[in-house]
């Protein structure tokens, strides 16, 4: 079958880059990809995320600097993109365990088996619960902050909160991961 | 916060790694650029699923567009380029390509570096299992494969046959893999995958002996195809192929040269293929929708080509898998960790950790050849029981100056000898190593 060996696509209704992007994009890309990881659990999926909510951001880029909350937006666009995803997809299963070990390894495999078992912690959450704890515990926002980025009031956060620590007190691992352990 | 919060809050920022690369301005550009009203979904367009094997290890069929972006944000266009392995030119009605060679030293589609005289070795990894480079091209991790008394393994360009003896690489011929695939041997024919893309897989046949191209197989494949080193191709005890692409598994014949069936996935992408070594079982391996679905090892009976069972791991991406008679085998990772498990009786939640495999972004892919399935990566190297997952003599990897060595795809020629492709950042050595494992790993 015969191939187009190259394709050049249409960009004329690309705006300019806006003033201030790039050293945004530059400065909190590695942060918000944390976040992206928190929320998906793997990285193609934390990049998607983060590259949907920046391509909002970028035509509204002016307007949101003067409101001097660039950040708050992106993690918003962010959180609700990947609820609309697990709106969509949520088919309810739960992890059914982390993979066993065979043996005890070095540190390199002691981190990896703690971002398993934070990632399957956070896979137990319902998506809400899940987001409030990234911006929250993660993203540092305040209560305030994440009820305005999740349209919903700030009870409701605190419920959210509550109900996530309760089901994560009970994620295999965990308990042991927040008392120390084992470094990223 | 109280003491629970600031906990949760302080294991967080801990535990959440540095992601491995960062959104850039121009990744952004081509987003908005190329698909203005696309809705998002997770895990397309990576560039790094190659590298990550804790992401999908999937890529996009569509059009055969995706594999190289470059945005121009400054110059104020992007471009998609297709991948240079499909490029137009190629015969596909099984003439021999002009670059097939039948000589006593590279082609001018291999690399420079020539391989050492005949008889000429050199000792390495501290002589780890007698280890000794008899052949000093850099070829594709987990690319080696081997058969009656030559080796095989592809590198950027072209595929090689190597003389086992001497290391000498005797043949080469002009192949660009567009995914990790390990070249199949079928009788006198090596299959490799060619090219994928406007809804199909192209499969190539070569003579085992010449690297001539013998046959050219098109096979339709609606979805995307993984880029795991076991993801698409494999072939069963009877010489049949088995396509892995999109929602769907396709068999070839191939001394027919066409797809003679195909099963339809009950659920998810497939990421990986296996058939049990007696051919009665075909394991499909696929990846989830959701962004934090579960991996999934589907079993069909070949026969009836009915779902016999499914079983799950809660990780998103796994593949690399290998079939033996006690289950199947494969490889997950976080980041650029790789490591290989194994499930008894293709029962996920039955599995466990076979080896710590690979660090640094390397793959470490297990290999079922000589009667025991072989597991390397940049830690150890293991020969394990096919029918209990068990290790029977494992090695310590060395580290040169702190710099990881990597020993991956060992495979056992009839003439009982193993060999694996060999790696050492630290010297800059790279190729194909002969080995002499303990009499536990002779199966």
């Amino acid at each position: 079958m015969a191939l187009t060996s190259v394709e050049v696509l249409p960009v004329d209704d690309r705006p300019s880059e806006p003033d201030g992007f790039r050293e945004f994009v530059e400065a909190r890309s590695s942060a918000l990809l944390r976040s992206g990881w928190l929320l998906t659990g793997d990285w193609p999926s934390a990049e998607d995320l983060v590259q949907t909510a920046l391509a909002a951001a970028w035509p509204r880029w002016a307007s949101l600097t003067r409101q001097d909350a660039p950040e708050l937006y992106v993690r918003k666009i962010m959180v609700n993109t990947f609820l609309r995803w697990r709106r969509r997809r949520w088919n309810g299963e739960v992890a059914t365990g982390r993979l066993p070990d065979m043996q005890a390894y070095g540190d390199a495999f002691a981190q990896i088996d703690a971002r398993q078992a934070l990632i399957a912690a956070l896979d137990r959450l319902p998506p809400r619960q899940r987001a409030v704890v990234v911006l929250r515990y993660f993203a540092d926002q305040t209560e305030t902050q994440t009820a305005a980025a999740m349209g919903c009031s700030v009870g409701a956060v605190k419920a959210h909160a509550s109900k996530a620590l309760a089901r994560l007190r009970d994620a295999p691992g965990l308990a042991e991961l927040m008392t120390g352990g084992v470094t990223s | 916060m109280n003491t629970e919060e600031r906990q949760l809050a302080e294991m967080l920022h801990r535990v959440t790694p540095e992601p491995p690369r960062r959104v850039t301005v121009e990744d952004v550009a081509f987003r908005l650029a190329s698909e203005p009203g696309r809705k998002p979904r997770p895990g397309r367009g990576s560039l790094w699923n190659s590298v990550f094997r804790g992401g999908h290890g999937w890529t996009p069929v569509l059009a055969a567009l995706s594999v190289f972006a470059i945005a121009g944000a400054s110059a104020g266009i992007a471009t998609v380029a297709t991948s240079h392995h499909t490029r137009g030119g190629a015969p596909s009605d099984g003439t021999p390509p002009a670059t097939a060679t039948v000589s006593n030293s590279p082609s001018p589609t291999a690399p420079s570096q020539s391989p050492p005289p005949a008889g000429e070795t050199l000792r390495v990894a501290g002589g780890m299992w007698g280890a000794k480079l008899i052949n000093r091209n850099s070829f594709s991790q987990g690319s080696l494969t081997g058969s009656g008394d030559s080796l095989y393994a592809v590198e950027d360009g072209y595929l090689a046959r190597i003389d086992p003896a001497s290391g000498a690489t005797l043949q080469t011929t002009r192949y660009s893999p567009p995914v990790f695939s390990r070249p199949v041997v079928v009788g006198n024919t090596v299959w490799v995958v060619w090219s994928y893309g406007g809804g199909e897989i192209v499969l190539r046949g070569y003579d085992a002996r010449t690297l001539a191209q013998v046959a050219s197989v098109p096979v339709p494949a609606a979805g995307g195809v993984s880029n795991l080193a076991q993801g698409v191709l494999t072939a069963g005890p009877d010489g049949k192929l088995y396509v892995a692409a999109g929602d769907s598994v396709a068999t070839v014949d191939p001394a027919a040269r066409q797809v003679t069936h195909r099963i339809s996935l009950t659920a998810g992408r497939a990421s990986s293929v296996a058939v049990s070594p007696d051919g009665s079982k075909l394991y499909v391996g696929v990846v989830p929708s959701t962004p934090s679905g579960s991996f999934r090892v589907l079993v069909y009976d070949v026969a009836t080509g009915i779902q016999a069972s499914s079983s799950q791991m809660p990780v998103g991406g796994a593949g690399n898998l290998v079939a033996t008679d006690g289950g199947v085998w494969g490889t997950t990772g976080t980041g650029m960790s790789q490591w290989v498990w194994f499930a008894p009786g293709g029962d996920l939640t039955r599995s466990f950790r076979v080896s710590r495999g690979a660090g640094g972004g390397l793959s470490s892919v297990p290999v079922y050849s000589g009667g025991v399935v072989w597991v390397g990566g940049s830690h150890e190297l293991i020969c394990a029981s096919p029918s209990t997952g068990r290790a029977l003599a494992r090695t310590s990897i060395p580290t040169d100056h702190s710099v990881v060595e990597y020993f991956d795809s060992a495979t056992v020629l009839s003439s009982g000898h193993a060999y694996a492709l060999y790696q050492d950042n630290a010297a800059h050595l790279a190729g194909v190593a002969s080995l002499t494992p303990p009499a536990a790993c002779s199966g």
